[in-house]
């Protein structure tokens, strides 16, 4: 195996890397499982989140004593965010013959990788991937964050039930996340009584909002519901405040993370988004992972990639533990029947492998997340079930 | 070989072609473009689309490069008119321009993309063994372009476009011929590409795709086909080979770029030519 | 009356591409060079000015460090880099600066890691208006950084002895030589003023945002190769109005077309546009 792949590297590179050696699976050594994350590239800032959630679960499942007394390690592959390299990620991982593997990645990679993991027969579980139709790729692939479309659902919502706002400028980023968002929005926004004033794009590079914040303020909307995350987030919503726009700013998980409040300093607080992670939770399980995840990462706050990733690298460890590693199909069925209270709630899978639970509504208080609400819809925030 | 490896040799022959199909305009011709990967998007969207409607693979993978080649001709005209550094950024803007549009296209998937792009049907092996017959398809292609009289008007045209016109080279012809060629090649590869992976984004066909694509042509040689050729397999296929360095990995790609061109403009080839040169002057 | 607000927020955005510009089309216009890792001397500066204001409460303190450093290291990236190399065609330059700007922003991520640095306690938000009109004072700043600075250097061209050496050895290196000029000093100190600009418009945009990330660079990397191609490359009056002119195109654009086209590609759409009718740019060359 590791003298096949060596070989093909000297063939086709002309390059001998001795140094490459990834042991295949033995009986006796450390059980190993595939992670993906964008570590380099334009989202490495959610792939170092992601990574640390995913370590946090794996430390914690090893300091209760691993599976069956095995110790368990991560293989961790760094995919640049980029959607051609999920499959040879997905690949490296099949061929190493891993029980599970999970992707602490957006989109691209992840969209790409499923339908190569479904075919192999090996269960793939998304952390905080949107894109619809990753589990529609086959019944190996989960994913225990929600769709862009229900948060986006939930928002409407937020915005139009919770808050009662009805006027609403709508700010979307220009990329899958934003509008999967936007359209789940816009479809519930009737249900609630919101109507859409405009809507607004920016990039995902963009910093300074100028002219949109100009144009906001000319529509006069009783509120604002912006897609972002929260390199984006921070400065628009600092910029929208520093124009003198007063009115209630939704977000959505994407802001979720201390850094957004550090950027925006105080116009962050009254800033209120649909999430997965109640920061306020009395659930031991949340408040474990907060409190273990910062003394883990001094410096680093717990965020919504980061908690995501822990829940899903929790999902596959219960799984591992309940069938062993031997048979793939037993463990496909094993996450499929999950039922797990983890940092981000209480966690199972409809038919399609999508999550059902709550969204954690949390608001920026004393430069602080907070919890503000929970929306419990279970009609409003059905996945798909096919 | 495993599933795994056949990627990486599909992964490769696909840039293979799209560094070859780039060394036709830009190392053959001398047009700088920093906007490649617009034509291989085009590619890839169009094959998607025809695929998704039900159409086989080949007329599919055809169509793809036939509407890049139409799109080419049209940059090719504006490089009638623009030229040097001026023409390299009209390229890049072409490439903001394909994906700008793009994402905002809901007929295209906008910022979704196309997914469920149908199965090629021909397993692993087949669609490695394709790609790479037709990575070596288009290196034939280039040696011999190369080797007969128009590959010598092109490099003429490389070289001092004014005097190939004063030569009385018809400079218009060639530089349509490469871009249309050149974007034929990349719109074939981009099908192939939406194939392997079965999902496609616009930024998958972005900025950095055009200079990574750019940068295996400098690297590997600019004009050099064998060069081009080794540029493309070794910058696909370095993120792998480091994957223990995951997090150093792009540091290391940069640096490669820099120590290159600083100590070995010529490329690859300029550098194995430049020692061979010494090694015969040693005897 | 949005018109009049979109128009200045244009024009603040413009005063920062032309700082940025301004660098990128003096080092052209001697050397020939599309300085892409100009992008990463900005993120340099940048990060110097977030650390020291953070180390030491005095955002004056971190810019003026950060200006001089990053010119500094503008100099040595001349002479490590590009000096070896100018005998070569353009693109070794443009692959070789590619190549520098992504070892840039790694060293950046690897060092102050991927989340980015935020100022302790954010300079210059509050509000300043006139009349009905208002922006952030940081946004005032930039503006008036940018007027500052652009004059400096104007005088600097116009009246002083080295801005005599410098747009000679521009015109004719040559015949500057011969009459004793020091060309390789005049391509230093381009360098130096040049990479100065960008650590100050870095420093301007760091308070702007109140952000500081290893990506920064990113879009500026590109979008001021647009400008100077705009501007006639290395003319230095027609990159500013440009720069200007973008600004301004791209703060309507993104209200009234964005739902069509992203702000890059309504950038791009006028370049191309404006290229096919001068192939030279708004404003030739000299």
């Amino acid at each position: 195996m590791i003298n096949r792949r060596t070989s093909l590297q000297i063939a086709l590179a002309g390059v001998s890397l001795a140094a490459l050696g990834v042991p295949a699976l033995a009986q006796t050594g450390p059980i190993k499982i595939g992670f993906h994350a964008p570590l380099t590239g334009f989202a490495a800032a959610d792939g170092k989140s992601a990574q640390l959630g995913a370590e946090l679960a794996v430390a914690q499942a090893n300091a209760a004593g691993g599976i069956g007394g095995r110790k368990i390690e991560l293989d961790i592959i760094d995919d640049q965010g980029k959607p051609e390299q999920g499959v040879p990620v997905a690949n490296r991982f099949i061929s190493e013959k891993y029980p599970v593997v999970v992707s602490g990645s957006y989109s691209g990679p992840t969209r790409a990788a499923a339908p190569v993991f479904h075919g192999a027969g090996v269960p793939y579980i998304s952390s905080y991937a949107i894109h619809p139709d990753i589990t529609r790729s086959g019944n190996y692939v989960f994913r225990t964050s929600f769709m862009g479309e229900v948060q986006g659902r939930a928002g409407a919502k937020l915005v139009g039930e919770l808050l009662g706002k009805k006027n609403v400028a709508v700010i979307t980023v220009n990329n899958d996340f934003g509008q999967a968002l936007a359209s789940g929005f816009k479809e519930a926004a009737p249900k609630f009584g919101v109507s859409i004033i405009k809507e607004y794009f920016f990039g995902m590079p963009d910093r300074q909002f100028g002219p949109l914040v100009a144009s906001v303020k000319a529509d006069n909307p009783e509120a604002i519901y912006a897609s972002g995350y929260f390199f984006n987030a921070g400065p628009l919503v600092a910029q929208l405040r520093g124009a003198g726009i007063t009115v209630p700013i939704i977000g959505q998980e994407g802001y979720d993370g201390q850094k957004f409040i550090e950027i925006a300093g105080k116009a962050a607080e009254g800033v209120i988004i649909t999430t997965s992670l109640d920061r306020d939770s009395k659930a031991p399980e949340a408040v474990a992972f907060i409190s273990e995840f910062e003394k883990a990462n001094p410096g680093v706050k717990v965020d919504m990639v980061a908690a995501s990733t822990h829940t899903a690298t929790r999902v596959a460890l219960e799984a591992l533990k309940k069938v062993g590693i031997a048979d793939r199909a037993k463990i496909r069925e094993a996450i499929a029947a999950t039922n797990l209270e983890a940092s981000t709630g209480r966690i199972s899978f409809n038919k399609l492998g999508e999550v059902k639970k709550s969204v954690q509504n949390q608001i920026v208080k004393d430069g602080r997340w907070r919890h503000h609400s929970v929306i419990d819809d279970p009609v409003l925030l059905a996945p798909p079930e096919s | 070989m495993g599933s795994y490896e056949l990627s990486l040799v599909t992964l490769a022959a696909i840039y293979v072609m799209l560094a070859l199909s780039l060394n036709l305009i830009t190392g053959f011709c001398g047009q700088i473009s920093l906007g490649h990967a617009a034509f291989f998007g085009a590619g890839a969207y169009a094959a998607a689309l025809l695929t998704k409607s039900g159409w086989p693979l080949a007329p599919a993978l055809v169509s793809g490069a036939v509407l890049a080649a139409a799109f080419g001709f049209v940059v090719g005209l504006a490089s009638l008119r623009v030229r040097h550094d001026f023409l390299a950024i009209t390229t890049m803007g072409v490439g903001f321009l394909f994906i700008g549009f793009v994402r905002k296209q809901q007929g295209l998937g906008g910022e979704l993309g196309l997914s469920g792009i149908p199965d090629h049907g021909l397993g692993p092996w087949g669609l490695a063994a394709l790609t790479v017959t037709l990575a070596a398809a288009t290196a034939a292609l280039s040696l011999h372009i190369r080797r007969v009289w128009a590959g010598q008007a092109f490099a003429a045209i490389a070289d001092d476009e004014d005097t190939a016109r004063a030569l009385g080279i018809d400079v218009m012809r060639y530089k349509l011929t490469a871009f249309v060629l050149g974007t034929a090649l990349a719109g074939l590869a981009g099908g192939l590409f939406a194939h392997f992976t079965r999902f496609i984004i616009p930024d998958a066909f972005g900025f950095t795709v055009s200079i990574s694509i750019l940068a295996m042509v400098i690297i590997g040689g600019i004009g050099s086909t064998w060069g081009v050729l080794a540029g493309a397999v070794i910058l696909t296929l370095m993120p792998e080979l480091f994957r223990f360095i995951n997090d150093y990995k792009l540091l290391l790609y940069g640096g490669l770029l820099l120590l290159v061109m600083r100590f070995a403009p010529g490329g690859l080839a300029g550098g194995i030519a430049a020692l061979t040169a010494r090694l015969r002057g040693a005897t | 009356m949005l018109h009049v607000e979109l128009t200045i927020q244009g024009l603040i955005n413009g005063s920062m591409y032309a700082l940025m510009a301004v660098g990128l089309t003096l080092v052209y216009g001697l050397l020939r060079i599309l300085h892409v890792a100009h992008a990463g001397l900005y993120t340099l500066g940048a990060y110097i000015a977030v650390l020291i204001a953070n180390a030491t409460g005095s955002l004056a303190l971190g810019a003026a460090v950060a200006i001089p450093v990053v010119g500094l290291a503008g100099m040595i990236v001349y002479r490590l880099l590009y000096e070896p190399i100018l005998h070569r065609p353009p693109y070794v330059a443009l692959i070789a600066s590619i190549g520098l700007f992504i070892v840039m922003e790694e060293s950046y991520r690897l060092i102050f890691g991927p989340y980015g640095e935020t100022f302790n306690a954010p300079y210059l938000a509050e509000r300043v208006s006139v009349g009905p009109i208002g922006a952030k004072a940081a946004e005032v700043a930039m503006v008036a950084g940018a007027i500052v600075l652009l004059g400096v250097l104007a005088f600097l061209s116009k009246r002083t002895r080295f801005g005599i050496a410098w747009r000679a050895t521009v015109t004719d290196p040559a015949m500057a030589r011969a009459f004793g000029v020091d060309t390789i000093a005049v391509r230093y100190a381009n360098f130096f003023i040049a990479s100065a600009l960008a650590a100050s418009a870095a420093v301007l945009v760091a308070v702007l945002n109140n952000l500081v990330e290893p990506t920064m660079g990113s879009v500026p990397s590109y979008k001021t190769l647009a400008i100077i191609v705009l501007g006639g490359l290395g003319n230095v009056a027609g990159t500013l109005v440009a720069a200007l002119a973008l600004g301004v195109i791209e703060a309507f654009g993104t209200i009234y077309i964005g739902h069509l086209l992203d702000r890059d590609a309504i950038a791009f759409l006028f370049l191309v546009l404006v290229l096919m009718i001068r192939p030279q740019g708004l404003f030739a060359a000299r």
